[in-house]
């Protein structure tokens, strides 16, 4: 037979911590802000344990739902990132033109340091951000919203696996591919554009590129690339999984989703930036 | 990654609740709470409007963590992060949310089918037999052939509370729990939901945990009630069904 006890345990709301002034607020603030970095945290190491998760059919229908991701994250995105990337290496020439007396060579090199170290993982990553970010936390919040990330649950179907994983791998693929996509679009239209306006020939803008890229440049690119792409896939999901239940949350963890995978994109680019030169030495002739 | 437990000492069939707590921020759903359904049992739980039936049912579905205490379902504790442990370690839930809870992404089918392709190697399924059993679990709750490859935003509520009733259904489940499972169908729907229910009521191997206000589905389901008011059950005199299975205090 069945049994059933309901008893009264304490109230919480006579519980609560009186308000001690500025203190207490410091001390609310920096458990609010502890237990979200938690959260945060379980959001990744859920979704990277997961890679463990027993399952083989589980495994090959995550697969699917990673290429669908990569459809969505990084082949939908090439043509806008074909028009930013090809505007924005004519810019740095005509930039670098408007300066005077810059050599083809110069160009190159100049190229290289702006180019591929710094505007393709950033500029990708933030195309990323503000194109698939937002339509990430978006659907994650709907589904949040109308209850399918429980029934995924009831059916068995773990939400770190099924939800964040494929969209944290795609997210990291199609940083890192776009990246390259970027670079060379980027570097194709400035040479067309040094060419178009003579500021300088195609064997000097060859030869600086080609001297200004360095051993460790492929180490720089990879860390930007995959680290940015996680940084917003990862930011991303646990944002949209952020909302409760009502509607009216969707946008705003969105925006919230947004700002901070930018904000921390910016700081982790830097950071791999400031490190990479501290490691390599000298500045590049 | 928290594996599923079992507990010696304890009943290890049917749902259990050891001094299960559940509370939004300040506020207690169901305070400190010891309940057992066993295997084949079934509970009928209603209260007020807000009172939080739908929280009570997902807490005991393991879907939501207690705040204090645990749930386990046939001995096994569920982890939110991982409930594929439960389905590895036998334990299959068919639950149906008040709004259909179906993936908006997903056509009827490929929402019915998406359990069995993600368990495929735990239930032994071949790709023609999770299509065959997909289509039989459809049928059987007369979704029509047209609305099989429909997204969910194109189907009406009923059709939608059918299509996750038959994605309940395909898993053959040995624990259900239905929140308000006949709220705004029309009649002959609710029929059809009404004998579902009555039909896992007498399953001997099926636990049931139901939230619903229904004067007609309370009096049809013939199984024990209790009322949630105030983050307390109440045991509602005279809720006996006819059975023996059914919960006791």
């Amino acid at each position: 037979m069945a049994r059933l006890r309901s008893t009264l345990p304490y109230d919480p709301r006579t519980d609560r911590i009186a308000d001690a002034g500025w203190l207490s607020a410091i001390g609310r603030s920096t458990i609010r802000w502890v237990l979200s970095a938690d959260e945060l945290l379980h959001t990744l190491s859920d979704a990277i344990a997961s890679l463990w998760t027993p399952g083989v059919a589980a495994r090959s229908t995550v697969k699917r739902v990673i290429v669908t991701q990569i459809m969505y994250t990084g082949v939908q995105a090439l043509s806008l990132v074909s028009v930013i990337a090809f505007l924005l290496g004519s810019s740095i020439i005509i930039q670098t033109n408007l300066m005077g007396s810059a050599d083809g060579e110069l160009l190159g090199k100049v190229l290289v340091a702006v180019v591929l170290r710094e505007l393709a993982p950033l500029v990708t990553a933030i195309v990323i951000a503000g194109r698939s970010g937002t339509a990430m936390a978006t659907e994650l919040g709907n589904m949040k919203v109308n209850s399918e990330v429980l029934a995924l649950s009831s059916l068995g179907i773990d939400p770190p696996r099924f939800i964040v994983l494929p969209r944290l791998v795609a997210s990291i693929v199609s940083v890192l591919v776009l990246m390259i996509y970027f670079s060379v679009v980027a570097i194709g239209g400035a040479f067309i554009v040094a060419q178009a306006t003579a500021a300088a020939t195609w064997g000097s803008l060859y030869s600086g590129v080609s001297r200004g890229v360095m051993p460790f440049d492929l180490g720089l690119f990879l860390l930007k690339g995959v680290g940015l792409g996680a940084i917003v896939g990862w930011l991303c999901c646990h944002y949209g999984l952020q909302v409760k239940s009502s509607p009216t949350e969707v946008p705003q963890q969105a925006s919230r989703a947004v700002v901070m995978s930018l904000l921390c994109g910016v700081v982790y680019s830097t950071f791999v930036t400031a490190l990479f030169y501290w490691l390599v030495g000298p500045p590049i002739r | 990654m928290e594996p599923s437990i079992s507990v010696p000492g304890l009943p290890t069939q049917g749902l259990l609740l050891e001094r299960a707590a559940f509370a939004y921020n300040e506020l207690w759903v169901l305070r400190e709470t010891d309940l057992h359904v066993p295997r084949g049992g079934g509970l009928l739980v209603t209260g007020h409007n807000g009172v939080g039936k739908s929280t009570f049912l997902f807490l005991c579905a393991g879907l939501l963590p207690a705040t204090t205490g645990r749930v386990l379902l046939d001995g096994h504790g569920p982890h939110v992060s991982t409930p594929s442990d439960l389905v590895r370690a036998g334990v299959r839930r068919g639950v149906l949310f008040d709004s259909g809870g179906l993936l908006s992404n997903l056509s009827a089918l490929n929402n019915v089918t998406l359990a069995l392709r993600y368990h495929a190697d735990v239930f032994g399924l071949e790709e023609q037999e999770i299509a065959r059993r997909a289509r039989a679990a459809l049928s059987e709750l007369r979704v029509a052939q047209t609305d099989f490859h429909a997204l969910p935003a194109h189907l009406s509520l009923g059709v939608r509370k059918r299509v996750s009733l038959a994605r309940a259904l395909v898993l053959e489940p040995n624990f259900v729990f239905f929140d308000d499972p006949d709220a705004g169908l029309d009649a002959p729907t609710r029929k059809l939901v009404y004998d579902l229910l009555e039909r896992f009521r007498d399953d001997p191997k099926i636990t049931m945990v139901v939230a619903s206000n229904s004067r007609p589905l309370i009096e049809r389901m013939s199984v024990q009630i209790v009322e949630l008011s105030h983050g307390h059950l109440l045991s509602k005199a005279g809720s006996h069904g006819p059975t023996s299975r059914g919960p006791s205090y």
